[in-house]
């Protein structure tokens, strides 16, 4: 029912804007004009305004179903969920090199080991992080302060909050946990951890757990070595940052077949389930498998750990020099 | 940590913008549970997105974009437009006015307008729905159909012209202003 003259047909859209309220004040005055003398587009004018009428009428109506209560409470969980994912990451220098923190909501959940200078917005970074990480060096600080007093000497322990999520593999979390159990200036061998973790025959997977440790230094992998005694493999090839970590907590090195081992005859022992630390030469302890004991650099580090001496050996009357 | 500010301000944004996204994707949709689903993933990416919102956005326009985006996609798959249409015309509307028989006819006209507007193209209906069930501007409606603002305009106008056609070929119009 398009109006036929092209004057009217020119003023459709004018007329259409003033039915819906939108009409500027020129094209209201040149609508009112025309209608004033156009009968059919008086009609339309009044047409498109009942219209509006009806429209306004259905927006005015109460829709069905619309309770939100649900799906805003579903909303709301996913939402919370998504905000504990989010990572919050800094890169610093340390001793050790540049080094990035990330941590979540719940706790710390990557420590990691740069090859030189990393920018925060690096594909690196994105492809370990992932895309919503966010740098965020506010609420990293405060763990690269008390890393530098770890490194330093002048900390014991990062008592963390630790995110694991990442961890999807049940059999890794159990390897980290248990090396997380691991006191400061204590070793043992990998196949130690898997005694542990009641799978004695598996040191090459718990090897292979500890490689992909996404947390080094807050989980102490560095302190799990072979069983000869040999560090064996730390982060790649940083082997070198093991032995400089397991000096820093008071271990011991010698070197024996030309490569370099932790040094057994200077060091304490005590078997995991014992509460008393030995002398190297206290019966037949010095003979068994590093698997079976953990070995601690100086009478305090055992100390600290909840060890008193032995009362056969007496390590607190001849101790190690 | 800068990020929870920003969730903070989010929360603000999900108390003040979920109802209504909602109810504009049950306007579109016609299904509950796809409205619920949709503006469950419109504000999920709104959060993901937030960060890097100008600070001085139209967010409420942002989010209209987001879920009409959702939407056509939701809709490309033909069937689940022929559900939604069908429920929309078959949707029982709750009618105000004066008298049964009035209320009868006036709710009828309402209802026959509201299939018109369910059969309409997906552009002319959404900006439609857009700009005369949630008042937004034609900027806003442009940026969520991917068009310029006057043809968000002729798309609203093309939709009105269609109601009236399509009311003109049934039985006189009965209206709230011609009370």
């Amino acid at each position: 029912m398009t109006s036929p003259h092209p004057v009217c047909r020119e003023i459709e859209p004018d007329l259409l804007a003033l039915a819906a309220r939108e009409a500027g004040a020129a094209a209201a005055e040149r609508v009112e004009r025309h209608v004033a003398a156009c009968r059919p587009c008086r009609g339309e004018l009044e047409r498109y305004r009942a219209i509006e009428g009806l429209v306004s009428g259905i927006k005015e109506a109460p829709l069905p179903s619309d309770d939100a209560t649900l799906a805003r409470a579903e909303l709301e969980a996913r939402l919370a969920d998504l905000r504990s994912r989010i990572v919050g990451f800094g890169i610093y220098a340390s001793p050790v090199g540049p080094i990035l923190i990330a941590r979540s909501e719940l706790g710390v959940s990557m420590v990691r080991y740069l090859e030189g200078r990393v920018s925060p917005a690096s594909p690196q970074v994105r492809r370990v992080l992932g895309e919503d990480a966010v740098e965020d060096r506010a609420a990293t600080e405060s763990l690269h302060r008390e890393l530098l007093e770890y490194l330093d000497g002048r900390r014991t322990h990062l008592d963390w909050p630790l995110d694991l999520r990442r961890v999807r593999s049940g059999f890794q979390r159990r390897v980290l946990e248990a090396t997380a159990r691991l006191p400061y200036g204590a070793v043992t061998s990998y196949s130690g951890i898997a005694r542990q973790i009641g799978a004695p025959t598996a040191m090459r997977p718990v090897a292979q757990a500890l490689r992909r440790n996404p947390l080094p230094i807050a989980i102490p992998c560095h302190r799990v070595i072979g069983n000869s005694g040999a560090l064996v493999g730390y982060a790649g090839k940083k082997v070198g940052l093991k032995q400089r970590l397991l000096a820093i907590e008071g271990v011991h090195f010698g070197a024996a077949h030309g490569e370099l081992r932790v040094d057994r005859e200077a060091m304490y022992v005590c078997p995991p389930e014992e509460v008393e630390y030995c002398l190297p030469t206290c019966g037949s302890i010095g003979s068994r498998p590093l698997a079976e004991v953990r070995l601690y650099g100086s009478r305090q580090r055992a100390e600290a750990a909840g060890l008193s001496p032995c009362t056969t050996c007496r390590p607190d009357l001849h101790p190690l020099n | 940590m800068g990020r929870v500010m920003a969730e903070d301000a989010f929360e603000g944004i999900v108390a003040a913008h979920h109802g209504e996204i909602r109810r504009y994707l049950l306007r579109i949709t016609a299904r509950p549970s796809d409205a619920d689903d949709l503006s469950q993933e419109t504000f999920l990416r709104g959060f993901r997105a937030y960060s890097s919102l100008p600070p001085d956005a139209n967010v409420r326009a942002w989010l209209f974009a987001i879920a009409t985006n959702l939407s056509r996609n939701h809709f490309r798959s033909r069937k689940r437009q022929r559900l939604a249409y069908a429920a929309a015309a078959a949707e029982p509307r709750m009618t105000d006015g004066a008298g049964p028989e009035r209320e009868a006819l006036l709710g009828e006209t309402r209802a026959r307008a509201e299939r018109i507007i369910a059969d309409l193209p997906d552009k002319q209906r959404l900006a439609f729905t857009m700009r005369k069930m949630h008042d937004l501007d034609y900027d806003a409606i442009g940026a969520s159909l991917s068009c310029s603002p006057e043809s968000a305009r002729a798309h609203v106008f093309q939709a009105v012209k269609k109601i009236r056609r399509g009311l003109d070929d049934g039985p006189p119009v009965e209206t709230e202003s011609t009370r």
